[in-house]
């Protein structure tokens, strides 16, 4: 598969609104998406890799990286009206059915890469969705963190909207 | 739909009775008893929050200055003879008033789609006042209030 170049004039900064998590799921028969990181300010996904370095005794250094753990924090995560995410998680919290923290799909959209119609993604199945603590001072927050499985399937979506469609990568 | 706050603003407040009644300026005043100004301030762009779906929180502020004739009278402890200066001032305090009943309701001006209001406060729980203005006649007091409307900007939110 050919590396696709940036949708970036040479030297431009990628704006952190491309970077986008969607969160999957679904409700009785119906699939519901929401996109994460509505009022947070500053959300990075953590690879937390496993690295290993070993050292020969000619004093060369080989590193492997034998695995990630990718999770992404939002933090502040506000009680929004219309947020469905929110809804869910609460309800969830509510019942403290944990087992249905792991019933996610994560989409990652690189909107930086593409062209308008096709942007490329990562779909992640089986992901986890933790909420954190709740509370606050004037407002509520639920911190979250979403766990990404990489069960991935590479593809892209067509509209940067809740009623994408994703395509597989051939 | 870009909407012009400014407009919005003036038109929303033309509802408050106190200043539905008596004349409004807009960054110019005829300084004269019961006469009202709005006044637009900067908001410094520093103090924006940006979130990382391309939303921005901004504030529109302005300042409210009213003008009320001012009486040369000493307080007196007499029942059915209330001080005009203190009359006044209630007035003053009703508009803070409105305000917070406005945003308890969250009733706000029309900013338009790509705007949504989230709050709308004075920065003071009372008028400030800001000396006399002795050049009319009769002397007039000089009252502020300066409002904070924090507002939501989506024009550049990414996902529609």
């Amino acid at each position: 598969m050919a590396v696709s170049p940036f949708n970036l004039a040479d030297g431009q900064r990628a704006e952190r609104k491309l970077l986008i998590t969607v969160a999957e799921w679904t409700e009785g028969s119906t699939q519901v998406r929401e996109l994460l990181g509505r009022r947070t300010e500053d959300s990075s996904i953590d690879y937390n890799p496993d690295i290993e370095t070993t050292t020969d005794i000619l004093g060369n250094n080989y590193t492997d990286m034998n695995r990630t753990q990718p999770q992404q924090d939002f933090d502040p995560y506000t009680i929004l009206g219309g947020s469905k995410l929110g809804a869910k998680l609460n309800d969830i919290r509510r019942r403290n059915a944990l087992s249905e923290l792991n019933q996610f799909t994560v989409y990652i959209i690189t909107a930086f890469v593409g062209t308008s119609g096709s942007y490329e993604a990562e779909k992640h199945v089986d992901c986890t969705i933790t909420y954190n603590s709740i509370g606050g001072d004037s407002t509520v927050n639920m911190p979250i963190s979403v766990y990404f499985s990489n069960k991935i399937t590479l593809g892209t979506v067509d509209k940067l909207a809740d009623d994408f469609t994703f395509t597989e990568a051939s | 739909m870009t909407v012009d706050k400014n407009s919005a603003v003036i038109e929303y407040f033309l509802n408050c009775p106190v200043i539905l009644e008596n004349p409004l300026y807009f960054n110019f005043i005829n300084a004269e008893d019961n006469t009202n100004q709005i006044v637009t301030q900067t908001t410094e762009r520093y103090a924006e929050r940006k979130y990382v779906d391309g939303s921005v929180l901004k504030t529109y502020t302005f300042t409210l200055i009213i003008h009320k004739s001012v009486a040369d009278i000493p307080i007196v402890k007499v029942s059915g003879y209330p001080n005009e200066n203190m009359l006044d001032i209630s007035d003053v305090q009703a508009i803070i008033d409105w305000i917070s009943t406005q945003d308890d309701a969250h009733t706000y001006p029309d900013f338009g789609t790509d705007c949504i209001i989230e709050s709308m406060s004075t920065t003071t729980d009372t008028p400030s006042f800001d000396g006399i203005d002795d050049e009319p006649s009769p002397a007039l007091a000089v009252y502020s209030i300066t409002v904070e409307i924090k507002y939501l900007d989506i024009s550049k939110q990414i996902w529609r």
